[in-house]
């Protein structure tokens, strides 16, 4: 089992020995070492315990409650359905992201309205099976389900609260311009 | 009689309120936001009254409450009665050594000598070694009586890390003795009222030797081997929990301060001002009167005084957060082979000049 007790050799530590003498005084070294800390220390005391407010701090810690991250437009947060301008949804209904939905999260029940038009009469999206893939956004043809950059409130206690409906689910296009214009750029480059 | 009761009494409330109420309660807060600070962290700052956190000053406070609120635990097989006491002897000589150590001159206020040492003693030096190594059975005991590897190797090594490191720090205080011929410490700190006559013009050697030497016999950082997390869990006090835990802790805190202050009286001119003496200082405050006078110079002496042991916590904490730890053999090796030779040539050279003189 492993190596043979006769081949193991004991590890050569290697010692430092290019360490001149004035470092090996030890002492100028931690002194050294001790005004890179204090430079730390006072640069953040000033610029970050008596910070002016406004000014840009020097510590890039965000606090995460109060502050959020700017996400790029490329983050795929929660999928979410896009609105008309009169309140309704862009989806048709065309089943689409259904299919290729690999965690099978979505579930549509389509509907024709008077005007002959499809809609989702429901449209469930279960985010305990969701994966964040983005697939259902790239196979959209009417760019009405986007991945946003939402990604709080997607704990829940009950995994029925999970569950979103067509009206949980509805956004409004301002709020998720930048993802459209983003996937028009991305997949404007693939050929369907 | 009375007079002396009052004022004995108003000295060690002073210094019981500065020690466990200012100082052992704020290093913690000191030592987190510090840490942060020079790491470009940001710290605690969670803990808040109505909304406001005053930078995390609120959680000594939390601390305090969750502390107070844990479960004492005692480990089966452990000795029950030193597992109890070990965090207090620790703590104890902590909080002792401060009575020995001056932080102000002598003044004539009211028509009564006031003394601002509390205790006056002949052999203040030796007094406060004689604590420093009994502060080392706590941490023996605790390794010990927990009925755990971890504690018990964190206590051997304490054990033997702190009586090396006292024998350094005796020889160190030697130096300092011989020049000011005397064990006194407020008169040590009396004789520093000229700024050139300060310990670390005399015995510059022996202030960066003693310095490290209190550092090793704190067990902080670079000589952190007795509790080495990453070693021994938490070393001697593994298995200790709630207010017991937090003795140590405040044990070692209370030794910072403890350290900081030997280093001012001893090395930084005790309550002086540079180039200040205290007949001068009474000189200015003339305008008020001979008692107003000497209670403002009271005042200034204890402000300067405590603003040079800031200072020491301060570089103190600096080092700590700086140096990585040395290993178990380097300690001894530091303090037996390095320290120990230069302790002893410093006193010959020591000795050499007083002579010369």
């Amino acid at each position: 089992m492993g190596i043979p007790i006769g081949k193991l050799k004991p590890k050569k530590v290697r010692k430092n020995i290019d360490l001149t003498l004035w470092e090996r005084l030890y002492i100028f070294e931690i002194i050294r070492g001790m005004t890179v800390t204090t430079k730390h220390f006072m640069a953040n005391l000033v610029g970050f315990v008596l910070h002016a407010k406004g000014k840009k701090r020097n510590i890039i810690t965000v606090y995460y409650p109060e502050e959020k991250v700017e996400l790029p437009p490329a983050y795929r947060g929660r999928p979410v359905l896009v609105m008309r301008e009169n309140g309704k949804e862009r989806c048709v209904a065309c089943g689409l992201c259904e299919k290729i939905c690999p965690a099978s999260a979505i579930s549509i029940i389509a509907e024709e309205n008077e005007n002959g038009d499809r809609y989702p009469a429901s449209y469930l999206l279960d985010m305990s099976r969701c994966v964040f893939c983005g697939f259902c956004e790239e196979v959209c043809p009417k760019e009405a389900i986007v991945m946003s950059s939402e990604y709080e409130g997607l704990a829940k206690r009950d995994r029925n609260d999970l569950l979103c409906t067509k009206e949980m689910l509805l956004r409004t296009e301002n709020s998720v311009k930048g993802r459209i214009e983003y996937i028009r750029r991305i997949y404007a480059k693939c050929n369907y | 009689m009375a007079a002396n009761l009052i004022e004995s009494i108003v000295k060690i409330l002073f210094i019981f309120s500065v020690n466990i109420g200012f100082f052992s309660p704020i290093l913690g807060w000191v030592e987190r936001k510090q840490s942060a600070l020079m790491q470009d962290r940001v710290g605690a700052n969670r803990a808040d009254v109505c909304g406001f956190t005053l930078i995390g000053l609120f959680h000594p406070i939390a601390d305090a409450i969750k502390v107070l609120t844990k479960e004492d635990f005692i480990p089966e097989g452990a000795d029950r009665l030193f597992h109890t006491i070990a965090p207090f002897i620790s703590l104890t000589p902590a909080i002792i050594t401060f009575a020995v150590i001056p932080f102000g001159g002598q003044y004539e206020l009211f028509g009564h000598h006031v003394n601002l040492i509390i205790a006056d003693l002949d052999v203040g030096i030796l007094f406060v070694f004689a604590f420093a190594s009994l502060a080392s059975f706590g941490s023996v005991l605790a390794g010990w009586s927990s009925n755990n590897n971890w504690s018990f190797l964190g206590g051997l090594r304490a054990s033997a890390q702190m009586l090396s490191y006292e024998v350094v720090m005796g020889l160190n205080i030697i130096g300092v003795i011989m020049v000011y011929g005397t064990l006194r410490l407020s008169q040590i700190g009396a004789m520093q009222a000229d700024f050139f006559n300060w310990g670390i013009f005399l015995q510059p050697v022996g202030f960066v030797l003693f310095f490290t030497c209190a550092i090793a016999e704190n067990k902080r950082a670079p000589f952190d081997v007795a509790e080495a997390e990453s070693e021994l869990v938490a070393g001697y006090f593994t298995e200790y929990s709630g207010m017991k835990f937090v003795m140590f802790w405040m044990g070692e805190f209370l030794e910072i301060v403890t350290i900081g202050a030997l280093v001012t009286t001893m090395f930084f001119g005790a309550w002086h001002l540079p180039f200040v003496s205290d007949q001068m200082l009474l000189n200015y405050f003339r305008f008020a009167g001979p008692n107003g006078a000497a209670s403002l110079a009271i005042v200034v002496n204890i402000i300067t005084f405590f603003s040079k042991v800031i200072f020491f916590i301060w570089l103190q904490m600096t080092i700590r957060w700086t140096l990585p730890r040395f290993r178990y053999d380097q300690v001894m090796r530091l303090g037996w082979k390095m320290f120990l030779p230069i302790a002893l040539i410093n006193i010959f050279i020591t000795g050499v000049v007083i002579l010369a003189k």
